[in-house]
């Protein structure tokens, strides 16, 4: 056992001794440092519905739709536009517009030779480990309503996040730390509905973290009083417990009183899982971080790598937000800047994972909430286009170095193996070992699923 | 989600038949039963055109360039008829329909789409319409691939004409106390639903408090209550509370919340806008004034152009006006290139959302694909506020403000604003010429591409060149010699408000072209403007000279708008009850959804109108029902029926509002400001140097109440955004209620939360002799109960065990019993029964 936990099992102790009124926090941490959760937890790990490889998911979302044929989806035809021959444009996918020559060459990356373009020459150097879908669909062309769906199925309503689906569906492999953390630098489309449980019990919701000195606001207990801090949680508890069974062990109450508990264990566990300090140079090199940062999507990475190792089910990265992100109606040329912040980071998190053994029973996904168009849009940018587009997954339970389906041959539509979001979501829950049809959650007199009525797992990729 | 419009569909189908026209079945087909027809209609609504719009019109519909297979899937006839392959559909019969087959993929020589296989779902929509019988609306143009007919859309629930129903029976005549008891009761009765018993006083006066001022009430106020027998007594609760000034402040503040307020503008930079408040201090008080909603309505949408009895009302009303104009900025760039079009939808959006119920920004492309609402509705509306001049509110490439609306009306003053808008328009002309020189300049650097001799193209590359320079330079002097000219402060007091004057002193109104595709460089046939014709498409009478937004601001509040009124108390009961009638407080089309109780929304709406649009009037009505007042207590037998309580059972538990947490913890720490806040402490307008990379962020502390903090549009209030508050970029209808550990780490460790715990624990202290008294009080100010037996020997027990502690600490004596006192103040903090209302 590594020594850090043992010095908090000495920390809890001690804190034991001098604290009489506390019996029910304490004693739950103890026993959680047993490695015996409490029976009536709803984070307790579960088994899943059938033996997986992967046991969490790293979920790499670039905001604003990334143009699928600058990046991942070589088109040659594309390359001989010459700006009279006609195809799917327009800021919406709606018109037909002259097409837009890519800006980027495309070179093969790995063994298995996939063609990427000069964009991503660092994980150009990955895809041996990546399996690359190309013929990605979604139902809904605006941002607020795609990026809603692909975190949760749904295009209109608030529903719960697949991370929260994860959450309900294997619990949690650490007491310490929530099990679904989402770092995002900005509110992405949608707000906080994307890390939402919805109907799901609260215990669920995604904790947003924001890239900073100090990612979780007040994990530092007030100099003032830092050892008086148990015994008025242990009173808390003492009342919160009666005010529960005096309201009919309202759901919501309950949960509150889990957050305390929580949020104790966090101070203890979260520093120190968001301080890279310690971590090599080698290593931030890696990432393309320099010492002391802590706001790029570099830290953003390292630390899910972090969190990873630490048992958090599920961890997401936001790259941009509801502005400033890779919607470049105008101009192509934008994705430049935004792809540099995130290409190193990216490939340094997969080959940091690999060689650590992490990425067998870890999934990485990237993608972002659809593809661009063929055609213009602006003079020189492209539109939304939800029809194709391409997003890749790595590490445990898929094939890597293989690309699946895929787009026509100027990247307009689907041309073979058409992959909608609800058949991504089936998949990546059966990378987790649950089957998407059995994980339900009955509320307002029906079952639920995160894929409503649809979704085929993807059974060409699965390794 | 399927299941959400399926569940749509059968709740209309109740209370709304359509007429649809079922294909006379070459085969015999069974009748099928009304509801199917509907849901049959509903399904091609939603799924089926849709996916033919997408999949098969370009080859298959009267205007597709080239019609294939001579097939025509626009027309209903169309569709029976077939092409030459014969009749595409059976209907009831998906296995013997062409189309069917066609979609599947099972035929080598027939499949359709012929570039990919429809998805798995699609196949199985196509199926389930054709075995429903292929049911499409009635149309006029008889074209499937145009919008919904008008007047069928007009049937629909929230369009049609607000109702008269008579006062619904009940079993039980002893139970209700006004109209509203018997509308809920006749529905609980025929659920088989029994209400709880009414709530115990405690619960009821703090559950009023919070929901009329946003505060709780004092021990004093619940000492008053508990002893006043009379019947009338939770009615002088009520008339109390609503004379108060806080209530203005609880209840602007959910109006502010639907007019996505905000103190910046929300472009790259999120430029600050200092006047804001003004507008803000506007809402909370017309609320506090009861300004009947009518007129709250009107002068918000064109309160410029109402005048006034005195300069007092007239200032008023320019300032109501703030509502359009913080409609949201986009962007860095300045006129003529700034993107007015997304900030007139932004403006359009929330004009559709907050008083009419309806998403109508969704036409700004084209037609709404699930309510009635077309893309020249869309326009009509455009064409009042591209005739309405929007206040500049700074952006990174022109960094002051410009435009604001005087808010003097001397000569003086008038003539001081229109010397200054005389000289912002000399610089701006003078800016002009030097960007078409600019311009001029780069097309002769262009043209030097085509002379053949090199040295004289290269003499000729040179002088351009440097005459850039030179023009460049030129550009950025006069945009500092204007930016430094608008960024002095005015010789007069101005509001961030709309007016329709142009720099020149002219009005620019007119009609708006149609945008195609939404794209403002295509520009389409002129509409004129109207309401939406779903609504009536009333027009400006001829010869208007304005902008006609005073026309648009009496057809939104006509008591005959079936919308306005029923949106407006379908939002109180949202705040009063938890939930709406409808559920979609600012979504009363297809896409939301239908009321629990119609009936009961109908008669709210008329007595509405009929008490003048007076909110008071409301609350009154709402709080004095039984309904209102019953316990919150959970029933197994209920819940069984009525899990989420829709029929009213039971009142709903609730969390408060963040505003309303943070405000409890100033007020029962004796630290709460209670005046009203004027403008924030902004950075001096003169240095504004705000762009994308360094963005306009701040915090600002104030003991005010929460209504008065700094609200950003791109970065939110850090304690605002953690408990949940509103949403500053989009109307916020609904607040979400989310449960963390980092709220939980907020009530440990916060400055803030310490800082009052310090103050409630002094405040305790100084005014109580003794540790009984102080646990009674410090109960009864939190929670507005005194500690039973339990809790009492529970608090006196630790802070004894806390003082024990402190003493090994060696804290100094006379800092023991303060210590002590937070202590126990943290924990009470902590405490479930101070954010939960009963």
């Amino acid at each position: 056992m590594p020594s850090r936990s043992l010095n908090r099992r000495a920390v809890l102790r001690s804190l034991a001794g001098t604290s009489l009124l506390l019996p029910g926090i304490l004693s739950q941490l103890l026993a959680a440092e047993d490695g015996t959760p409490r029976s009536e937890d709803p984070l307790k790990p579960k088994g899943p519905h059938f033996p997986a490889k992967a046991k969490r998911v790293i979920f790499l979302f670039s905001s604003g739709g990334v143009s699928h044929m600058d990046t991942f989806d070589y088109k040659p035809k594309l390359f001989q536009a010459d700006g009279k021959s006609l195809g799917i444009g327009g800021g919406l996918s709606l018109d037909r517009r002259p097409l837009l020559r890519p800006r980027w060459e495309f070179h093969p990356g790995g063994s298995c030779g996939t063609l990427v373009s000069d964009l991503f020459p660092y994980i150009r150097q990955c895809m041996d480990d990546i399996c690359l879908i190309h013929s990605m669909t979604t139902d809904n062309n605006e941002h607020f309503e795609a990026t809603l769906a692909v975190h949760t199925g749904s295009f209109f309503f608030t529903r719960p996040s697949l991370g929260a689906w994860l959450s309900y569906g294997l619990g949690t492999l650490n007491q310490n730390l929530p099990s679904f953390i989402v770092i995002a630098p900005y509110l992405p489309f949608a707000g906080a509905q994307v890390w939402a449980n919805d109907f799901l019990p609260t215990e669920y919701q995604g904790t947003h973290v924001t890239p900073g000195k100090h990612p979780i606001p007040n994990v530092t207990r007030q100099a003032s009083a830092p050892d008086l801090q148990e015994r008025e949680l242990g009173l808390a508890n003492l009342f919160n417990r009666s005010h529960l069974k005096r309201n009919g062990h309202d759901q919501e109450l309950a949960a509150r009183i889990k957050t305390f508990e929580t949020a104790f264990r966090m101070q203890f566990e979260a520093p120190e899982a968001f301080d890279i300090s310690r971590e090599k140079d080698e290593t931030l090199l890696l990432y393309g971080i320099q010492r002391g940062d802590t706001a790029s999507f570099g830290w953003q990475c390292l630390i899910a790598r972090r969190l990873a190792e630490r048992g958090v089910r599920f961890i997401e990265l936001i790259d941009s937000g509801a502005n400033n992100n890779w919607d470049s109606h105008a101009d192509m040329a934008e994705h430049a800047k935004l792809a540099k912040r995130i290409d190193q980071p990216i490939a340094g998190l997969l080959k940091d994972l690999k060689r650590r053994g992490l990425l067998d029973d870890t999934l990485v996904v990237w993608t972002s909430e659809f593809g661009r168009t063929p055609g213009i849009d602006g003079p020189k940018g492209r539109g939304h286009h939800p029809h194709v587009y391409s997003s890749w997954l790595a590490g445990g339970g898929v094939k890597g170095g293989i690309v699946y389906g895929e787009s026509d041959e100027i990247g307009a539509r689907v041309g073979r193996n058409r992959v909608h979001l609800h058949d991504f979501h089936a998949t990546i829950l059966h990378l987790l070992g649950l089957d998407h049809e059995r994980l339900t959650y009955h509320h307002a007199g029906r079952d639920f699923r995160l894929t409503d009525v649809y979704g085929e797992v993807v059974r060409g990729i699965l390794a | 989600m399927a299941f959400d419009w399926v569940r749509n569909w059968l709740a209309i189908s109740v209370f709304a038949v359509f007429a649809t026209n079922v294909w006379p079945a070459d085969k015999p087909v069974l009748a099928a039963p009304v509801a199917s027809e509907t849901a049959g209609v509903e399904l091609f609504e939603k799924r089926i055109r849709p996916l033919f719009i997408q999949h098969c019109y370009s080859c298959h519909s009267s205007e597709a360039k080239k019609l294939r297979g001579h097939l025509l899937l626009d027309t209903g006839a169309g569709l029976r008829k077939g092409g030459d392959s014969g009749p595409a559909i059976v209907p009831g019969n998906p296995d013997e329909s062409l189309l069917i087959e066609a979609v599947r993929y099972t035929r080598k020589d027939l499949q359709m789409p012929p570039k990919a296989k429809l998805s798995a779902m699609e196949i199985a929509d196509l199926e389930t319409w054709v075995r429903m019988g292929a049911p499409v609306p009635r149309t006029d143009a008889g074209s499937l691939a145009k919008a919904m007919d008008r007047t069928r859309a007009r049937e629909f629930w929230s369009f049609r004409p607000i109702q008269k129903y008579p006062i619904p029976s009940v079993k039980d005549v002893t139970w209700p106390v006004n109209e509203i008891d018997r509308f809920v009761l006749h529905r609980l009765e025929e659920k088989g639903l029994t209400p709880v018993e009414p709530a115990d006083k405690r619960s009821l006066i703090r559950r009023a408090t919070y929901d009329l001022i946003g505060l709780p009430p004092t021990p004093e106020e619940i000492d008053t209550f508990l002893a006043d027998d009379s019947p009338d007594a939770f009615a002088r609760i009520v008339d109390r509370l609503l004379a108060s000034p806080h209530y203005g402040e609880r209840w602007g503040r959910h109006w502010l919340d639907v007019v996505r307020y905000a103190d910046t503008a929300g472009d790259n930079s999120d430029y600050p806008i200092p006047q804001m408040y003004k507008y803000r201090n506007w809402v909370l008080q017309s609320i506090a004034q009861d300004k009947p909603y009518d007129q709250f309505v009107r002068e918000q949408v064109a309160g410029d152009l109402m005048g006034g009895a005195d300069d007092r009302e007239r200032r008023e009303r320019i300032i109501a006006t703030g509502y359009l104009a913080n409609a949201r900025r986009f962007g860095s760039l300045p006129d003529p290139r700034y993107p007015w079009h997304l900030t007139i939808e932004d403006t359009i959006d929330n004009l559709g959302r907050t008083f009419l119920g309806l998403t109508i920004n969704c036409c700004r492309c084209h037609d709404h694909k699930f309510d009635p609402l077309t893309n020249e509705d869309y326009y009509a509306l455009y064409g009042f506020f591209q005739s309405t001049r929007y206040p500049w509110a700074g952006i990174e490439l022109y960094k002051a403000q410009q435009d604001l609306v005087p808010l003097e009306f001397t000569d003086r003053a008038m003539a001081s604003a229109r010397e200054h808008r005389q000289k912002l328009a000399a610089l701006a002309a003078k800016l002009a010429q030097l960007d078409a020189d600019k311009e001029a300049a780069d097309k002769a650097l262009l043209a030097t591409e085509k002379l053949v001799d090199e040295a004289q193209r290269a003499t000729r590359v040179a002088e351009t060149v440097k005459r850039l320079e030179q023009i460049g330079k030129a550009i950025s002097a006069a945009e500092k010699e204007r930016d430094n000219f608008a960024k002095k402060p005015l010789p007069y007091e101005a509001a961030y408000a709309v007016s329709e004057e142009g720099m020149d002193g002219k009005k620019r109104v007119g009609n708006a072209c149609i945008q195609i595709k939404g794209d403002p460089q295509r520009l389409g046939k002129e509409v004129p403007r109207r309401f939406p014709e779903v609504l009536g498409g009333m027009r400006l009478p001829d010869g208007t000279k304005d902008s006609g937004r005073l026309e648009l601001a009496r057809w939104l509040t006509d008591p005959a708008n079936p919308l306005t009124a029923r949106v407006m108390v379908n939002r109180i009961w949202h705040y009063h009850f938890g939930k709406g009638l409808v559920l979609t407080p600012s979504n009363f089309g297809k896409q939301g959804k239908p009321p629990t109780h119609p009936e009961l929304l109908d008669y709210l709406a008329r007595r509405f109108i009929d008490s003048a649009w007076s909110l008071k009037a409301m609350h009154r009505l709402m709080m004095l029902s039984r309904t209102y007042q019953l316990s919150s207590r959970d029933d197994a037998a209920n819940a069984r029926l009525d899990a989420t309580n829709d029929y009213l059972w039971q009142f709903r538990r609730h969390r408060l509002e963040a505003e309303c947490l943070r405000d409890t913890l100033l007020a029962a720490s004796g630290t709460l400001d209670r005046s009203m806040a004027g403008p924030h402490p902004f950075p001096d307008p003169q240095k504004w140097d705000f762009t994308e990379h360094n963005v306009f962020k701040a915090v600002y502390e104030t003991n005010r109440r929460s209504v008065y903090l700094m609200t950003q549009r791109v970065y939110r209030h850090p304690f605002l955004g953690l408990f949940d508050g509103a949403a500053t970029n989009t109307s916020t209808d609904r607040r979400i209620v989310s449960t963390t550990p980092l709220q939980a780490l907020y009530l440990m460790n916060d400055p803030f939360i310490h800082a009052q715990a310090r103050a409630f624990a002094t405040r305790l202290l100084d005014h109580r002799p003794n540790d009984a008294a102080r646990i009674r009080w410090a109960y009864l100010l939190l929670f507005g109960r005194p500690p039973n037996g339990d809790e009492e020997s529970a608090a006196q027990g630790y802070l004894a065990q806390v003082r024990q502690k402190i003493q090994a600490d060696s804290v100094p004596a006379e800092h023991q019993a303060l210590s002590a006192w937070q202590s126990l103040a943290r924990a009470l903090f902590m405490c479930s029964e101070l954010v939960y209302v009963n």
